[in-house]
């Protein structure tokens, strides 16, 4: 029983850990970048919300309404002012200007809000630690499953988006090759500044989250990023569903890690991810080369 | 972002938004944390009848909680020794010279290093946990510089730095007044024996952590010793996300004493985690170290929050008054909270007492300006601080002196209060001169 409820718990972290990482993912898939300040947008989100709660006393979610479009012009802004123009200058250029990016978000929270932390809980009534008891032993935390619904129902929604609209297609030809993609008309550059939009609006939900999930302050941003980094790599880099299915191993692995042994949660997670990264090269090699040289890690 | 990049931005984030922010920092006078170093000419030209002083926090980063009342703690001290201090008849005019670690151990070094060499100061303080202190002390130790610092368990301060039990102190420099794990142990036992009735079974959630692992290995036998049965979850990682696999244990025997020493952001996660999973309803007395430190750590907990116990290491109900400056406990709350808006935290008083025994022991040195006599001088220094006496002469090690631990509540605060909580005295055992306001009240009335 305990094992079921460690495993429940787990899939329902993997929600949490997919929704964080779902931005990441698409920058990544459409622009190749990886963007370091990809936490520290999130912890960003989640302040603009606890602002407007703390001064109208509203509920976060209706909060989130005017924060969603304020970070999505906020991800277009970043594109076409920033990372357009390091994109230009080679592969480390935008991950230098996404890591300066972070520092200045994180200083310009602290020197605006200080160093204390925030959550959206106490604004939320018992919803952050509601729950429904299904046996003595297993609960499932209400919260939980609305954050697994919201990154499941988000995901869909990108996917029918990216495959059904035009605007979808026109990401995805320009993810493929920008230079193709413009010789039949499209514009790499809105692409790419649409698409920084639509990233940096999904961050907005996974701040609005963790803001409600955990407590954040203006240096919470890198903590963030390391799991999401994780599912992506985990699930593939650059595929919506891999993201998910990423986000729910990890979450499974490191839960039952968790219950071996409580200093293993984090470790069996970073081994998870280090596997299914060992995983891939390897196979990789086996696909190419065949067995023997896969193994030696010959090239041919 | 590594933190130690992130520290320029403060000064490139000047324009703009953080104009008023600066303005008003300047105003209260912290405007030497600014300029403070920028006048290296100056600092070697100094005149011999100038006692100049270090003070190295955090003010920024994530430590940055600790450091949030420095500022103004330095400018009231400022103040008062605007014309100086007499010692043996002589007046020495005083420059305290301030600087913001960024939380970084590395940075705290080479602070110390700086303030040594370029800025020659005659005394160094340094406070708020071993990131700052310990690195400080270290280059004290080297350079053959007096330093007095607080806010580290005293165990991390001697032990953790190279000290071994029964063997004479390698310290020759280096002094630090400070609660440890044994005024822990001490408070906590008599908080739990105290009015809550409970089973007596302790639940452990401790870190993989210095300060986790330190609590295991001194705290832990201490309570098992005062009759208590105690469960460790076991060693976790600092950043975990899920505690189901701890918080299934913690039912599973029964454990309504919960006692943590987290990182705070790690403590949010859990403890509502923890209500999910129905465990906090079972709880008599939740014990939290560690976090809970500052108001705004708690608040994040919503109603979670109210009746979280605590061991505080100064509150506005000291009955001490502050050496150097006067203020009793309650002015200083009241003018710091006017002053800065903000509510009062344990670290106001104690950087507050840091001066003052600073500031004693260059008063108590035959030659402020010789720093083998102010060495000789912290070694034997007695003194009445805000947050009470220190005497080196007495310490559990030498070195060290241990500052009480007292048991107190955080409750939600009564109607009309300008704050969400409030922090109250329920047990004193480690210092019996605090008044005991109320009694400890269940976690779950």
């Amino acid at each position: 029983m305990i094992w079921l409820n460690q495993i429940i718990n787990g899939v329902l972290l993997g929600g949490y850990y997919a929704l964080i990482a779902c931005g990441l993912s698409l920058m990544f898939g459409v622009m190749n970048i990886i963007n370091l300040a990809h936490g520290d947008l999130a912890v960003l989100g989640a302040f603009l919300v606890w602002l407007i709660c703390e001064h109208t006393g509203i509920s976060p979610f209706i909060a989130f309404i005017a924060v969603l479009p304020t970070m999505a012009a906020l991800g277009w802004v970043l594109q076409r002012a920033i990372l357009d123009r390091s994109l230009r200058s080679g592969i480390l250029v935008p991950i230098l200007s996404t890591f300066g990016l972070a520092i200045v978000i994180e200083n310009l929270l602290f020197s605006q809000f200080g160093a204390d932390s925030r959550s959206l809980a106490s604004v939320m009534g018992s919803l952050s630690y509601d729950s429904w008891a299904l046996t003595s032993q297993i609960y499932i935390g209400k919260l939980a499953v609305l954050i697994f619904a919201v990154a499941v129902l988000l995901l869909l929604g990108l996917h029918v988006f990216l495959k059904r609209t035009a605007l979808g297609r026109a990401i995805r030809a320009t993810s493929e090759d920008p230079d193709t993609a413009e010789l039949v008309g499209i514009n790499a550059r809105a692409v790419y500044a649409t698409s920084a939009a639509i990233a940096v609006s999904t961050v907005a939900i996974a701040g609005l989250f963790l803001g409600m999930r955990a407590s954040f302050a203006p240096y919470a941003g890198p903590a963030q990023l390391i799991f999401a980094f994780e599912a992506v790599v985990i699930g593939g880099s650059g595929s919506l569903w891999g993201t998910l299915v990423g986000g729910i191993v990890l979450g499974i692995a490191q839960n039952i890690g968790a219950q071996i042994n409580p200093n293993w949660f984090l470790l069996a997670g970073h081994l998870t991810f280090l596997a299914v990264l060992i995983g891939r090269i390897f196979l990789r090699e086996l696909l190419a080369h065949g067995m023997i040289p896969a193994l030696l890690g010959q090239r041919s | 972002m590594p933190k130690n990049d992130v520290t320029k931005a403060p000064r490139g984030s000047r324009g703009g938004l953080s104009r008023r922010d600066f303005v008003k920092k300047a105003g209260i006078g912290a405007s030497g944390l600014a300029l403070s170093g920028s006048f290296p000419a100056l600092a070697q030209a100094a005149p011999a009848d100038t006692l100049r002083v270090g003070f190295v926090s955090p003010l920024t980063g994530p430590l940055g909680g600790f450091g949030q009342g420095d500022p103004y703690i330095l400018s009231i001290a400022r103040k008062k020794l605007a014309h100086g201090i007499v010692i043996h008849g002589k007046r020495y005019a005083v420059k305290i010279i301030s600087k913001d670690t960024e939380s970084d151990p590395t940075r705290a070094s080479q602070l110390a290093k700086e303030l040594i060499n370029r800025d020659k100061v005659d005394l160094m303080l340094s406070t708020s946990t071993p990131e700052v202190v310990n690195p400080v002390a270290d280059a004290c130790e080297a350079a053959g510089m007096p330093s007095l610092s607080t806010t580290v368990p005293w165990e991390s301060f001697y032990f953790g730095r190279g000290a071994k039990p029964g063997k004479p102190s390698p310290f020759k420099w280096s002094y630090l007044f400070s609660f440890g794990v044994e005024q822990f142990a001490q408070a906590y036992i008599s908080m739990w024996n105290g009015p809550v009735k409970t089973n007596k079974r302790v639940g452990f959630l401790l870190p993989n952590d210095a300060d986790g692992n330190a609590i295991r290995e001194h705290m832990v036998p201490l309570i098992e010793k005062a009759g208590f049965t105690t469960i460790d979850a076991g060693p976790y990682e600092d950043g975990t996300t899920d505690y189901s696999a701890q918080i299934a244990k913690f039912k599973a025997e029964k454990c309504e004493i919960f006692n943590t020493f987290p990182i705070p952001p790690d403590f949010a996660v859990f403890w509502r985690q923890a209500a999910q999973q129905g465990y906090t309803r079972m709880v008599k007395i939740a014990q939290i170290a560690k976090t809970g430190l500052f108001p705004s750590q708690v608040e994040v907990l919503g109603s979670l929050g109210y009746n979280l116990a605590t061991g505080a290491y100064w509150t506005p109900t000291f009955p001490y008054k502050s050496s150097l400056t006067g203020l009793t406990s309650p002015k200083l709350t009241a003018n710091y909270e006017k002053a800065t808006g903000h509510q009062w935290n344990q670290q106001v008083g104690m950087s507050l007492a840091l001066l003052d025994g600073g500031f004693a022991a260059l008063k108590q040195s035959s030659n402020p300006k010789s720093k083998a006599a102010v060495a000789k001088a912290l070694s034997t220094l007695k003194d009445t601080t805000i947050i009470g006496p220190i005497d080196f002469t007495k310490g559990p090690v030498p070195n060290c002196y241990p500052t009480p631990i007292i048991g107190s509540q955080w409750v939600k605060a009564k109607p009309g209060s300008k704050y969400k909580l409030d922090l109250v005295v329920t047990d004193n055992a480690d210092d019996r001169h605090v008044p005991v306001a109320a009694k400890l009240k269940p976690y779950n009335a």
